[in-house]
């Protein structure tokens, strides 16, 4: 992960599937409708759509909420 | 005139349940020894009697969200509540049987605020913010069932890239040590944070520390050469995964140029544990 400004679209994607148990509920049942309102790029939305969370820690997608999402932690 | 009675810096996830689960009987016999060690050093703290304990920690995303990351905030206002939320991560589910509220030294957090945004130093606060695993395992471990004294949370940002620097950290524990100075109360100060882990904040990298730089920093400490520690740059923080080191830092700003001793120190290869007193009194 590199230093530079954090990617905000991926982490409030990443925060709110972290808080927020009903929007938790819609992406897993269904990941790409559930993220259908947000600013993801195709790489981040595929990233979430497959649940690769390395792949999202790559593109800046904080460790800490990674690690913390219930039911989806990514280590 | 006010002055700091007691310095300490340690670990902040005290808990063997976690350590036994990610790294087996060895990471669990060590946070269990460093426990034990945490648990005198709170002892000698509570006999020191504070008016009040500043301590220094970071968000783990609990607390503050994109909507805005501070990079220090001061928590003001009378009481300050334990973090409850739903789904804990094993970090904060081992909060569940402590006390649900901690009074402020609202006097003492006010003139951090106040003093600081006189002097250059543009903190956050926060009236409502919780406290979660980085503030109240250090806290609850320290006093046990004694009476914990009136705190002053104070958040670093660690994590939300770009952080404060090291030097900046530095500087305000000089602002702190000031604070105290000039005010009438007799304070404790605890910084809390793990030493090198979680390296380049990469979930691929998860169980590797660096402790060659632990040994290193901690023979700064040791040795009161804070300009070495206040040079420390954000690249050699992210990588070696030493992170909450600025908490630290904020602290080694308050109480230099008191050298530290070590209390505890250990390589667990996840992290590495320490404990630290500095000779104030």
């Amino acid at each position: 992960m590199e230093r530079g400004v954090s990617r905000y679209e991926t982490n409030v994607v990443l925060y709110r599937l972290k808080k927020d148990p009903a929007f938790r509920e819609r992406f897993r049942s269904d990941p790409r409708k559930a993220l259908a309102d947000t600013e993801l790029s195709d790489e981040e939305r595929d990233a979430f759509v497959r649940w690769d969370a390395r792949k999202l820690n790559e593109l800046g997608g904080s460790l800490h909420l990674l690690i913390s999402i219930p039911g989806l932690s990514g280590h | 005139m006010g002055r700091i009675v007691y310095a300490a810096a340690m670990s902040h996830v005290l808990y063997p349940d976690y350590y036994g689960d990610n790294v087996g009987p060895h990471g669990r016999q060590m946070v269990e020894a460093l426990i034990a060690v945490v648990r005198e050093m709170g002892a000698t703290l509570a006999a020191a009697a504070p008016d009040a304990l500043v301590v220094i920690a970071d968000d783990h995303l609990n607390v503050f969200s994109f909507d805005a990351i501070p990079a220090f905030c001061v928590r003001v206002g009378r009481s300050v509540n334990r973090m409850v939320q739903d789904d804990a991560i094993e970090f904060d589910r081992a909060l569940d049987g402590l006390p649900e509220r901690y009074a402020v030294h609202e006097d003492l957090a006010n003139s951090i605020l106040e003093k600081g945004m006189q002097s250059g130093f543009d903190f956050a606060a926060s009236w409502s913010a919780p406290l979660d695993h980085a503030f109240l395992s250090p806290v609850s471990t320290l006093y046990g069932n004694r009476p914990i004294p009136p705190l002053v949370p104070v958040w670093v940002n660690c994590f939300v890239s770009p952080q404060p620097t090291a030097q900046r950290c530095y500087a305000v524990g000089r602002h702190l040590a000031r604070v105290v100075a000039e005010g009438p109360w007799t304070v404790a100060v605890i910084a809390t944070g793990g030493l090198s882990h979680f390296p380049e904040l990469s979930l691929a990298r998860i169980g590797q520390s660096d402790p060659v730089f632990d040994r290193r920093i901690v023979k700064w400490m040791e040795a009161a050469d804070h300009d070495a520690l206040a040079a420390l740059t954000a690249k050699e923080l992210h990588e070696t995964g030493s992170h909450e080191l600025l908490n630290w830092l904020v602290l080694l700003g308050a109480v230099s140029p008191a050298r530290a001793r070590v209390r505890f120190f250990g390589e667990m290869g996840r992290i590495d544990l320490a404990a630290l007193e500095w000779s104030v009194a």
